[in-house]
């Protein structure tokens, strides 16, 4: 007992380590590390009842989330799986009272006066006693299938996300991109230009992103698609030639709104200037039930010896350098997700989300 | 080429003169070019006037005649240009991407070449190397450069024979100019400046004698820079100055040379305590230069950013004001600013901050443009491949350092076996300290035939953003810079 305990409390700790010292990071990568973690503990772990296993779960939530606030990727994972155990419970008790006494299904139903309450509980509870043992490793394995399901969704996410570039983009369109260091906009690109041509703006995102901007530009190119590296100070410039504004989010809140690299909130700004459309990529992993409250909670900051290297010694000391590594587009900016389950309107988010998540686990702790 | 450069130097002065062919018209005006002491009455002035345009004249067709014969000797303007263009760095490897093919490209010039040497002055030929470097860099100090650098021209010019100073200097300045713009396109104060200057030229009176009409244009250049730059700043900061008041946040985008003399002036004379939020942007940074000016200064609290968070500027701190700087403004109200400037002026009016530019008269233009894309310049792309702050080299050093490289690495190839691993491991931890500019992902990426890089150095921002425009002749609306043109064409 105290052994097993032992070796999930190992487990948990080295994820969160894991976590803490961004040996994950991206939350392509962190969506699937928690996947991989998670059927790692529900095969280890031992519990008596599902609600045991909810609050170990959860205990779990609230460590990991404490330990890397802004991967939202590793919360939603975990909320999906808890979604996932409780709507088995309650397909089971709906089941178990369905066996007694059916649903009022239909509306002349309505009137009839229901079946004697202490009887259908009595039968429930029999039921429940029978069933414990066989329930329990069923359950287990039900939730280890679940995982599965969700460790393939995400791994076709970006497949799926690219089913959608046929009606997104039209021959010989304009298309700008602030985020270069997204791996869902690089391969969106490249699946899209095997069935149009197009040219894309790619901006620097110094000083954050630009190594991966020019390998992001580098793999375009090389993909034989018309690339054009910008600065960020560009984007006003050329946004009167763009067709459309292609950005990858980071995370994406119920309210519609999204995490992603800093200045794309600018970007995004100046797209809707020129009303020029924006639409957000982003995998179903991605989506956060909270509501971003606090702007401030959600960005990271950076190194600022990026912005201004110690070879500028005079100003070092002397200047107050930021540097944000995320920014916050609220909802307005943007005109659609594409999502690996189809495009939605920002409005429509919430909806979404409730989909995916119940709304006790909105909350760890 | 020895013997065509001696020709060339010989003929530099005597612009449409051939040496030999024509005496007959020399000897008269030579005669007559010496300075009359008494004043001329304006009869005289006038058969003066004609007489040197006859010279001028007869002499234009003996060069045509003497043209057919020898060819080398004759040194027309449009000889001279295509002389300068063949001493052009041919590089075929520039490439833009295709929406932009229709900017001119920077064509860098050979400047040890003997043709460019014996036309332009060495004041000029380091001008455009400073320029082309960005060593020198903002519309004004440019302009200030430049000025300075025709302050030497004139300094050293002599009139050749047979042609007077009012003629002559005209298009000998016009060949420095040409020189320059090789270095990077002029900015609008540049032509404004030189359009006086010409004008100015041609209004030295014929009868004065070259000394006392170069050093009456040494003296009004002087002026010039006083009256259109120098105090013309400090008006601005006078005026200026009014919004900034104690614990104020100033927003600003990279660097203008009369946003640090306001910056400073309210520091230093109006002992204002304020805080100031630089945000800055590859690959020039500008940024740096201001923050350096202003750092120094105890009331000023500095903050710099990059402009990918902007974002967060705006949202966290109140900004109260956002000044920014001009490289000309147009006749339809637009503000053409080093790129970037738009992006900041957007965000600041989207939150409701008020947008001030501060731009001397000097840098109005009568030019309308639309878009940031029909009329720009283009900056070298390779500025962009590094991934570091970078050090832009001209292209003689660039060669020269080339070469060192390679005997280097001819040195290295030789006797290093197991040296290379080592040599690597060291690069890599050296990457975050050292920018040596060869490490980068896209170091070949001009072998990847669809992979463009756009480096342009200006944007257009539309009056809307604009609150106020604050110049030397008082704070007016975008809309009204054509009524500025116009009221004060005749005074400039």
């Amino acid at each position: 007992m105290s052994s097993s305990e032992h070796k999930l409390d190992i487990l948990v700790d080295s994820f969160v380590n894991k976590l803490k010292r961004r040996q994950i990071t991206g939350s392509y990568q962190v969506a699937h590390e928690t996947c991989q973690f998670l059927m790692r503990v529900t095969s280890s772990s031992r519990w008596q009842s599902p609600e045991e296993f909810i609050a170990l779960i959860r205990s779990i939530g609230q460590r990991i989330v404490k330990a890397q606030p802004r991967e939202f990727a590793a919360g939603n994972v975990l909320r999906r799986v808890l979604a996932l155990v409780r709507d088995e419970i309650s397909d089971r008790s709906a089941s178990a009272s369905a066996d007694n006494a059916p649903v009022n299904t239909a509306m002349f139903r309505l009137l009839v006066p229901p079946p004697d309450k202490q009887e259908q509980e009595n039968n429930a509870q029999q039921g429940q006693n029978t069933r414990k043992i066989e329930r329990k490793d069923d359950l287990r394995s039900i939730v280890i299938q679940g995982i599965r399901d969700l460790i393939d969704e995400i791994a076709s996410v970006h497949e799926n996300i690219a089913q959608m570039t046929v009606e997104m983009i039209h021959d010989n369109e304009v298309l700008l991109t602030p985020t270069p260091g997204s791996e869902t906009v690089l391969n969106f690109l490249l699946k899209a230009s095997l069935k149009r041509k197009f040219t894309v703006l790619i901006t620097e995102n110094y000083p954050n992103d630009i190594k991966l901007c020019h390998k992001a530009a580098k793999k375009l190119a090389e993909a034989n698609i018309e690339t054009v590296i910008i600065p960020d100070s560009t984007i006003y410039a050329v946004m009167s030639r763009v067709g459309k504004v292609l950005i990858g989010a980071r995370a994406v809140f119920a309210n519609g709104g999204c995490v992603t690299a800093s200045g794309v909130a600018t970007a995004c700004e100046c797209a809707k200037e020129y009303r020029t459309p924006v639409f957000a990529v982003a995998g179903l992993y991605k989506f956060s039930p909270n509501y971003p409250f606090d702007r401030d909670t959600l960005i990271e900051v950076g190194n600022s010896g990026k912005v201004l290297p110690y070879k500028d010694s005079d100003l070092v000391g002397k200047c107050e350098v930021t540097n944000p590594v995320l920014d916050y587009v609220p909802p307005e900016f943007i005109d659609i997700y594409i999502t690996n389950i189809g495009g939605f309107s920002p409005n429509f988010i919430y909806r979404i989300v409730l989909d995916n998540y119940r709304t006790d686990d909105v909350d760890f702790s | 080429m020895v013997e065509n450069s001696k020709v060339d130097a010989a003929a530099t002065n005597g612009k449409k003169m051939p040496s030999s062919n024509a005496s007959s018209s020399h000897s008269e005006k030579g005669a007559e070019a010496k300075p009359p002491q008494k004043k001329l009455s304006n009869k005289e002035l006038k058969m003066l006037k004609k007489k040197a345009k006859a010279a001028k004249r007869a002499a234009r067709k003996a060069a045509n005649q003497n043209g057919q014969q020898s060819s080398q000797g004759v040194k027309t303007a449009s000889h001279i240009k295509k002389q300068m263009i063949s001493a052009k760095i041919k590089d075929s490897n520039v490439r833009i991407p295709p929406m932009f093919g229709h900017l001119e490209t920077r064509e860098e010039r050979i400047s040890a070449s003997p043709v460019i040497a014996s036309i332009v002055h060495p004041s000029i030929l380091s001008l455009t190397l400073k320029m082309s470097t960005y060593k020198v860099v903002g519309s004004t100090s440019r302009c200030v450069a430049m000025l300075d650098a025709f302050k030497d021209v004139i300094k050293s010019y002599k009139t050749p024979q047979g042609t007077s100073l009012q003629r002559n200097l005209t298009s000998h300045l016009s060949h420095q100019i040409e020189y320059l713009k090789t270095g990077r396109p002029l900015s609008i104060s540049m032509g404004n400046a030189i359009r006086w200057l010409k004008q100015r030229i041609s209004l030295v009176p014929i009868d004065m004698s070259d000394d006392d009409g170069k050093k009456m244009l040494l003296d009004e250049i002087d002026q010039f820079i006083k009256e259109k730059i120098v105090y013309s700043d400090r008006v601005i900061a006078e005026y200026a100055s009014r919004h900034i008041q104690n614990n104020f946040k100033i927003l600003t985008y990279a660097h203008s040379q009369v946003l640090a003399e306001l910056f400073q002036y309210c520091a230093i004379e109006q002992e204002k305590h304020f805080e100031i939020f630089i945000i800055d942007s590859r690959p020039l940074f500008e940024g740096k230069k201001l923050a350096k000016e202003l750092a120094q200064h105890q009331n000023i609290k500095c903050h710099y950013n990059l402009i990918n968070s902007l974002s967060s500027v705006l949202e966290k701190s109140n900004i109260d004001f956002c000044f920014l700087g001009a490289h000309a403004m147009l006749s339809n109200g637009r503000l053409y600013s080093r790129v970037g400037t738009a992006l900041v002026a957007m965000a600041a009016k989207k939150k409701n901050i008020p947008v001030l530019v501060c731009c001397e008269s000097l840098k109005f233009s009568d030019k309308v443009q639309l878009d940031s894309v029909t009329l720009n310049e283009l900056g070298d792309s390779d500025d962009l491949i590094n991934t570091r702050p970078f050090n832009k080299v001209g292209f003689n050093l660039q060669q020269y350092l080339n070469k060192i490289e390679e005997r280097k690495g001819h040195r290295n190839g030789s006797n290093n076996g197991g040296h290379n691993g080592n040599r690597n491991r060291s690069n890599d931890n050296e990457a975050d300290v050292v920018d040596d500019g060869k490490d980068t992902i896209l170091r070949n990426w001009k072998e990847l035939r669809k992979l463009y890089i756009l480096n342009i150095l200006y944007d257009l921002t539309p009056p809307d953003y604009i609150q106020k425009v604050i110049t030397e002749l008082g704070a007016l609306p975008p809309s009204s810079v054509p009524v500025i043109l116009r009221e004060y064409k005749s005074i400039s």
